[in-house]
């Protein structure tokens, strides 16, 4: 028989023993889910942590923004400046560019022939207020400036709730057009301000007369603005170009890059004006020669 | 004795994928099923009953009918709507998704880019939010998450 006080001191070893490897599992265990909590973080948290920081970057951007153009105010004079450098575009740039690149064709129509003051006549109907009137008018402005002069442009820009907001733009509202070859009416139907109790949302500004409204139901039946009506001989409904590379620049940087004839700017809005040229030039009887045969518009190619 | 069946759903022997991150995955995928589709229903009956603000920063209207609402002539609600189809079959709990997992990524890979590419036309495009837009971002967001947390999930299993 043995002693019981012998038996007892490696029975309380063995016991010890058991709870050291107990415990040794158990911070064997946690360390394992830690490892595994700390890979899932990884794996996971980070991926999905790197896209909230770039929608984060994208809305601080955005929230330091602000427009390149003052908008929801009266257009103020575009200046002389302004109004000669689309005056002076040089006829090389015209050539160069030629028809550019992403312009679209206007539509031939055949109408009465559209006329003023004996005059065959160009009718623009658009809004300050719209977005796709902003683009179209700097392609109007330098085709129409190669057969004659505007004077008294007024800058604005599209409005800053719609669509390529606060583009930078002329408005013909009130402007002058004088040309011995051709006349010009520019219709802004609207200003850039809010206005809830106007049917176009913005205050109004002109009204067109009931002949080009009837001119303008007839090619447009969709009322879609802008509509530039080329003596009835072509029309143009909507935009000739992505507005959208216009976003962000003031008048004189859109100026500056309508002369870079290797810019986008230039490309899309020469290149529109090119266009616009040729169906000008239709008007005309091909004067003036040196604008009716240049490169720019030989190069362009009108539906026929 | 008795042998279990097949039937009672146990995932090793039929092979169904049935972990806790993959039923949210498919569930999410569900969910951005439905919000596309009532998306592509509002894209092609001209947004008339858009349950969403249509002035001010938030405007479904004008990111729904905005230049950007198609991609090659493909209405963005309607690649969404395919997407998330496409992402449910990926994650459904059914036997031949469990060999799935590199499909599964690449497609909430895909989706998450997508996502960034519309937030950015939100913001400095169109210059509005479309809150319906906004929730399938999430969705997306989430279900990126839920895949990521499901693979590393059958990572650790094995």
């Amino acid at each position: 028989m043995s002693d019981p006080g012998q038996q007892t001191a490696p029975k309380g070893k063995g016991r010890s023993a058991v709870a050291a490897r107990e415990h040794a599992r158990q911070v064997k265990a946690d360390r394992v889910k830690r490892e595994r909590r700390r890979r899932l973080l990884l794996t996971v948290g980070a991926p999905v942590l790197v896209v909230v920081l770039v929608i984060v970057g994208f809305v601080v951007v955005k929230a330091s923004r602000t427009p390149a153009v003052a908008t929801g105010a009266a257009a103020a004079p575009a200046g002389t400046t302004l109004e000669s450098a689309l005056k002076n575009i040089p006829a090389a740039t015209f050539d160069t560019v030629g028809s550019g690149t992403g312009v679209g064709a206007p539509t031939k129509v055949a109408g009465a022939a559209l006329t003023a003051d004996g005059k065959p006549r160009v009718l623009y109907i658009g809004a300050e207020f719209c977005p796709y009137c902003a683009g179209e008018r700097w392609a109007v402005a330098a085709a129409l400036s190669r057969f004659g002069t505007f004077s008294n442009l007024g800058a604005t820009a599209s409005a800053s709730a719609d669509i390529y907001p606060s583009t930078a733009t002329l408005s013909f509202h009130g402007a002058t057009y004088t040309s011995p070859l051709l006349s010009f009416t520019g219709v802004e139907l609207t200003t850039n301000i809010p206005d809830k109790t106007s049917s176009y949302g913005y205050q109004l500004l002109d009204t067109p007369t009931a002949a080009d409204q009837q001119t303008a139901q007839t090619y447009n039946p969709k009322g879609s603005i802008p509509l530039v009506d080329f003596g009835n001989k072509y029309v143009i409904a909507g935009a000739s170009y992505d507005v959208g590379i216009l976003q962000g620049m003031t008048q004189t940087q859109i100026a500056a890059q309508m002369a870079q004839t290797d810019s986008v700017v230039a490309q899309q809005v020469i290149g529109a004006a090119n266009m616009m040229t040729a169906a000008l030039c239709t008007m005309t009887g091909n004067q003036p020669a040196a604008v009716c045969k240049s490169t720019a518009v030989i190069s362009v190619k009108l539906p026929s | 004795m008795t042998t279990r069946s097949n039937t009672q759903g146990d995932p090793e022997s039929t092979g169904v994928h049935t972990s806790i991150p993959g039923r949210i995955a498919f569930l999410l995928s569900i969910l951005g099923v439905l919000v596309s589709a009532y998306l592509t229903y509002e894209h092609y009956t001209d947004s008339a009953t858009l349950a969403c603000s249509d002035n001010g920063a938030v405007n479904c209207l004008k990111v729904t009918t905005s230049p950007w609402s198609e991609i090659l002539g493909v209405p963005v609600a309607v690649t969404g709507l395919a997407y998330f189809l496409v992402m449910a079959v990926l994650c459904a709990p059914l036997p031949f998704t469990r060999h799935l997992e590199a499909l599964r990524l690449v497609g909430v890979a895909a989706g998450t880019l997508m996502v960034l590419w519309l937030i950015y036309v939100e913001l400095f495009k169109v210059d509005a939010i479309c809150l319906w837009c906004t929730a399938i971002h999430l969705i997306t967001l989430l279900l990126l998450g839920a895949v990521l947390w499901s693979r590393q999930t059958d990572l650790t299993d094995q």
